[in-house]
């Protein structure tokens, strides 16, 4: 094994591609978060906005209108989820992981109703590529970086828009406040109810896209699991960005990379079980949070349902 | 304000017959207070002497059971904070409500961002730096507010309330965590703000600051409001007279010696050296030494924040220690675990009954043997149900804690019952391996007459079956009552030692404020 | 201060009122569930009645059926027992179908071990299940570690930790364990003694039951009757003062994370000994864990509620099976069916704890 093959262009290619789906659920992840609520669901949602985003790109033959009925359909579960720990303020960690089961299943139901039992599998157009004239041209690094769909420009694009509201508008303010510290928000009159259900029902479509990302620019196919655990890699690259747009972009890179790797090496290393470099991003993402859960600084008010009788 | 008379001082707020209840607690009793433009009123007193209730009322924190507030003449209504806000009142709790991990600058903005879509950073810095400026408070108005030095936190929260255009400014105990360079500084502040026309109240007990800072003081007691004196007619020894209810009585010998037992007793806890650093390294327990004896009780006061937890805690085992040693009986104890401490009789009542105290959906029996369940059976390793019921049974029985039964979920109990059963459980750990020390925080807040007095009957019969005492309490003349040694604590240090026979309440209170005596 | 004051005995009317507020509620929600469920049978092409006397009849009809039924009801029991088990001591053990393929792999291995030792057949069975036990409380102990000392939230871990669990599997059946003539991703039989001896003859159930009612018994007498329980109860109450009387929270994680994966484990075995003639299959676990997890929710981490959940839920999944070979209702459905059904019920009891469901009588 030689260095060459670490910093393959075709690799480093994939791994950017494969690095959107995570880093884009991450997103939809922090807005939530960063609002005070916690998403467990967001595997469950993923595989619905995969589901869901496919087979109506299938029917439709139009990646637009999946990647909207992809988003439409998961927003739908996340207000699912603020209303039940907005407005019920159950416990969001229980609803959550009800919610993810049953995104586990509704897209495979749904999948089965619109095509029965099938011998080849439905196929969807993948999302072309989208080369940008000129710079994808430049030796080695053009068509890692700028040969790439149109998706995952526009979300490398919105780290720094995502960046800029969160930071420099008066919405994206008193959001944050909503997750530091709801009762300082609210005596100083943010409504935190509002803020916190549009924050979920957002963060949720934006991690419906994310979903949809798979079968329509990686497999081509939907199957049960597609999503695979990166919901959860997702919903652990919020923790790593420290809940910042810009530092989980490295956490989603080194993931994707150990991906795209894995594949490679399963392929020179014929002797060895493919199982073993299969299992290698699951490790490697245990490995790396145990020194992100040292340091970790979380919204402090994350998860803990505001209740404005409650006396502090 | 020199030159003015009493005449001619436009009052801006008036507040009349205010009366709130805790429970069975009574917060404010018939209060009344007036305030005047552009002048500095001190708010003095005790702990517990409704001085923070009172302004709590005020800026809608609280809404008083009867009473009324006039605002410049009209009745007003304050039913949430940001009713205050609207009436130009702003307040800084000694607890600051600043988000941490914002700038300066957005804590100060945020709400009244001054634009719908884009906040303008470099508009509402200036904006921001004028009020600075006007007022002498210079902040770094990028600096993330967990950064900033508390003193500096401080000016965030008063700038706060300035951006909202706030006409009076409550500070609520403002000087505790501030170095005396922040102190003075602060004082030039108010001065700069009464002289723009605000008026500004302080809630304090530091006699020293009152004299410096203030053109009238208000001396509460025990929710009432007792007197408003100007504070050119005031000095010190009548203030803590006013404020203790006691007079300076003569001279009496302070107890100089750590250890004097007497021949009855002998030496049960040793404290030698103790210091203990919060997480972020502020010393907030510094050497502090002390003994209590066999058959005794040793009271620890001082006003509320000023190491007294953390110290407790320490003893109990429950925070870890930067230096000094920890001996009860001779034996060392100051890294012994808290299961070791247990078995050994050492067993803390704490002062957050609920977060410390109490498993909220177990059962009442479960919470009560928690501690002392390690040995209750002969068998370790079993948990036998009955048993433990039949011990909250019989201690249920005879604290007479109101419960539907044993086996309700204790979170349901009204405080005063929660707090009867975690004395419940220290006697039945005296039970079981005999307590030798007992580190009783607050037993007594919030209690009815009733209760308080069975309480105290029960630390009185701790101390004639020999066993030692630590009681921390905030009520200085329940101190008084029970206790055979008082030492008062100011600001992570032992200052003051008094015995029974030289207790004076002008002394220990001057001690704890930081008085001459 | 006479006791009779201080203790009021509970009279029948109110316990008979409260019980029959809970059927009402659990009624309420059930009927919702079906009802939303059948949108999705509907949507499948089938007719509902037909579908739902189908469920029923499938799982309690025949004999077979309920045999079906029991050997289904044994691993969502031990599952959800596994995940209650967890919760009570305040961690979230999400890990349980990895849990249950390890202590599956476990068991095979020493069943292959002990291919040849002379063992009777009750010894061989009883050392297979404790090697499944042992093989799930290690695997989750791992998890378990990573939080008491490293903080490391749980949930993630072991997530992550189903998935490696699923590729040590597929590698064991696929390779060095695989019997090539049964199939793809099965392995060959351990020795038959170690089997699990059928239940009621001639309807397909394994003894498996027993010993999860036997865990029944086993984690609430634990929860109940030992120092142990009571610490782990304590912690998952409230740490703080936990610590304050003198339990080591750090131990009492481990420890909880550990048994629950045992517990898991010990489905896994059951499962491999008991239905599947001995062999370790990928796909051993169809999602029982998940399923363990709303099961648990819903039966509010009690060991005998559970044990009814369980058995719900278990009628409704031979009766999904069932339903899947005759009207096509695909697999999957199950999860969706037993999801809307949480979700129906929590609603319910969330609206009912608001006070929002007046008409029911205050809430108790």
């Amino acid at each position: 094994m030689s260095f060459e093959l670490l910093v393959d262009p075709s690799l480093l290619q994939l791994a950017l591609l494969m690095s959107t789906p995570l880093l884009l659920a991450a997103l939809g992840e922090l807005i939530i978060e960063r609002s005070g609520i916690l998403n467990v669901a967001i595997e469950g949602m993923m595989s619905v906005g995969a589901g869901v985003g496919f087979l109506v790109a299938f029917f439709t033959e139009d990646h637009l209108l999946g990647s909207l009925a992809a988003m439409a359909a998961v927003a739908l579960m996340g207000w699912l989820l603020g209303y039940y720990g907005i407005t019920l303020r159950a416990n969001q960690l229980i609803i959550g992981l009800g919610l993810f089961i049953f995104g586990l299943g509704l897209p495979s139901l749904l999948y089965r109703i619109a095509f029965g039992p099938q011998m080849v599998a439905p196929r969807i157009d993948l999302m072309p590529s989208l080369a940008i004239p000129f710079l994808s041209e430049i030796p080695y690094i053009g068509p890692v970086l700028f040969d790439q769909p149109l998706l995952v420009y526009l979300t490398y694009l919105l780290v720094p828009v995502l960046s800029f509201f969160l930071f420099r508008t008066p919405l994206g303010l008193q959001l944050r406040a909503c997750g530091e510290n709801p009762r300082a928000a609210d005596t100083l009159g943010v409504n935190i109810i509002a803020t916190r259900y549009a924050c979920v029902i957002i963060g949720a479509a934006i991690i419906g896209l994310a979903g949809y990302f798979i079968p329509a620019i990686v497999t081509a196919t939907y199957t049960d699991n597609i999503i695979g655990g990166r919901g959860w890699i997702a919903l652990q690259l919020v923790i790593f960005g420290r809940w910042l747009p810009g530092a989980s972009i490295s956490g989603a890179l080194l993931f994707a990379y150990i991906e795209a790797l894995q594949y490679r090496l399963a392929l020179i290393a014929k002797s060895v079980p493919p199982q073993l470099f299969q299992t290698l991003p699951y490790i490697v993402a245990i490995l790396v949070m145990i020194q992100v859960y040292q340091r970790a600084e979380k919204p402090a008010a994350l998860m803990q349902p505001y209740n404005r009788e409650a006396r502090g | 304000m020199e030159g003015t008379s009493v005449l001619q001082a436009t009052v801006r707020v008036e507040m009349r017959g205010l009366n709130k209840r805790f429970e069975d607690v009574v917060a404010l009793d018939n209060a009344s207070l007036s305030l005047q433009v552009g002048e500095v009123l001190a708010l003095l007193g005790e702990n517990g002497a409704g001085k923070t209730t009172l302004m709590n009322v005020l800026s809608g924190l609280y809404r008083a059971d009867c009473g009324d507030i006039e605002i410049n003449g009209q009745p007003v209504h304050i039913n949430k904070p940001l009713d205050a806000i609207h009436q130009r009142i702003g307040m800084v709790h000694q607890h600051f409500e600043l988000i941490g991990n914002f700038t300066a600058l957005d804590n100060i903005i945020l709400g009244q961002e001054g634009s719908r879509y884009v906040i303008d950073v470099a508009g509402q810095e200036k904006r921001v730096s004028e009020l600075c400026q006007t007022y002498g408070l210079h902040v770094n108005l990028r600096t993330k507010v967990k950064d900033l030095a508390i003193g500096t936190q401080q000016k965030v929260e008063i700038l706060k309330a300035l951006y909202r255009g706030a006409d009076i400014l409550i500070l609520d105990e403002p000087t505790t965590m501030l170095t005396p360079q922040e102190v003075d500084n602060l004082f030039l502040i108010i001065r700069q703000l009464v002289d723009n026309g605000l008026t500004v109240v302080i809630i304090t007990h530091k006699i020293h600051e009152v004299l410096k800072v203030s053109d009238r003081i208000t001396i509460m007691r025990r929710g009432k409001v007792i007197c408003t004196i100007p504070t050119r007619e005031a000095n010190e020894a009548k203030l803590i007279a006013l404020m203790m209810g006691a007079e300076s009585s003569g001279d009496c010998q302070e107890s100089v010696t750590l250890t004097d037992c007497g021949e009855k007793s002998e030496p049960m806890l040793q404290v030698r050296g103790l210091t203990v650093k919060d997480k972020h390294q502020h010393l907030v327990v510094e050497d502090v030494s002390f003994e209590i004896c066999t058959s005794q009780i040793v009271g620890l006061v001082g006003v509320a924040g000023n190491g007294q937890r953390e110290l407790a805690e320490a003893i109990a085992g429950l925070r870890p220690i930067v230096a000094g040693e920890i001996a009860l009986s001779g034996k060392d104890l100051t890294h012994a675990s808290i299961r070791t401490r247990l078995s050994k009789g050492i067993t803390l009542v704490p002062e957050d009954r609920i977060r410390q105290g109490i498993l909220p959906h177990l059962t009442v029996s479960e919470t009560m043997v928690l501690g002392a369940h390690h040995f209750l059976f002969k068998d370790n390793q079993i948990f036998d149900l009955k048993a433990v019921e039949k011990k909250a049974r019989a201690g249920i029985h005879e604290f007479d804690i109101r419960t539907p039964s044993e086996k309700t979920a204790t979170c349901k109990l009204s405080g005063g019952n929660i707090q009867k059963v975690l004395l419940a459980r220290a006697f039945l750990l005296d039970e079981l391996v005999g307590i030798q020390l007992l580190i009783a925080f607050n037993p007594t807040r919030g209690l009815d007459i009733m209760t308080t007095h069975f309480v105290h009957n029960k630390l009185a019969a701790l101390r004639a079956a020999g066993k030692s005492t630590l009681l921390i309490s905030e009520d200085l003349d329940e101190a008084m009552q029970l206790c055979d040694r008082i030492v008062v604590i100011r600001a992570s240090r032992l200052v003051g030692d008094f015995t029974r026979d030289c207790y004076d309440r002008y002394k220990i209170g001057a001690a704890m404020v930081g008085g001459e005596g | 201060m006479s006791q009779a004051t201080l203790v009021r005995r509970v009279p029948i009317q109110k316990i008979a009122k409260s019980l029959l507020r809970g059927l009402v509620l659990y009624g309420i929600s059930i009927v919702v569930a079906l009802l939303v469920n059948s949108l999705f049978i509907a949507a499948s092409g089938g007719n509902i009645i037909d579908a739902y006397s189908k469920i029923f009849s499938s799982s309690f009809g025949s004999w077979i059926g309920f045999g079906q039924t029991l050997n289904k009801w044994t691993p969502l029991l031990l599952g959800a027992l596994a995940v209650a088990l967890g919760n009570r001591g305040g961690v979230y053990n999400i890990g349980v179908d990895g849990q249950i393929y390890i202590g599956a792999v476990f068991a095979t291995g020493l069943g292959f071990l002990l291919a040849d030792v002379p063992i009777p057949a009750p010894l061989i069975v009883f050392l297979v299940l404790l090697a499944g036990f042992i093989g799930g409380g290690m695997y989750a102990g791992i998890a378990g570690y990573l939080r008491a000392v490293y903080n490391v939230n749980e949930i993630f871990t072991t997530v992550m930790m189903n998935f490696v669990a699923v590729f040590i599997v597929e590698y064991l059946a696929t390779g060095p364990w695989n019997d090539p003539i049964a199939g793809e991703a099965i392995t060959l039989p351990i020795i038959s003694s170690a089997h699990l001896p059928s239940l009621i003859p001639r309807t397909g159930s394994h003894l498996g039951i027993l010993f999860a009612l036997l865990m029944v018994f086993g984690i609430w007498f634990l929860l109940n009757k030992t120092r142990l329980g009571f610490h782990i109860r304590a912690v998952g109450d409230n740490p703080v003062a936990s610590e304050v009387g003198g339990v080591n929270i750090r131990t009492s994680i481990f420890l909880t994370l550990a048994l629950s994966g045992a517990i898991a484990g010990l489905a896994g075995a059951v499962e491999v000994i008991g239905v599947h003639g001995g062999r370790l299959i990928l796909g051993l676990t169809p999602n029982y864990g998940s399923l363990a997890i709303l099961i648990s929710a819903v039966g509010m981490a009690s060991p005998t509620i559970i044990l009814g959940w369980s058995a719900f839920f278990a009628v409704f999944f031979v009766g999904s099976d069932s339903l899947q070979r005759s009207i096509s209702f695909p697999a999957a459905g199950v999860l969706v069916f037993q999801a809307v059904m949480f979700l129906i019920i929590m609603w319910i009891r969330l609206l009912h704890e608001r006070g929002s469901l007046a008409f029911l009588g205050e809430k108790s």
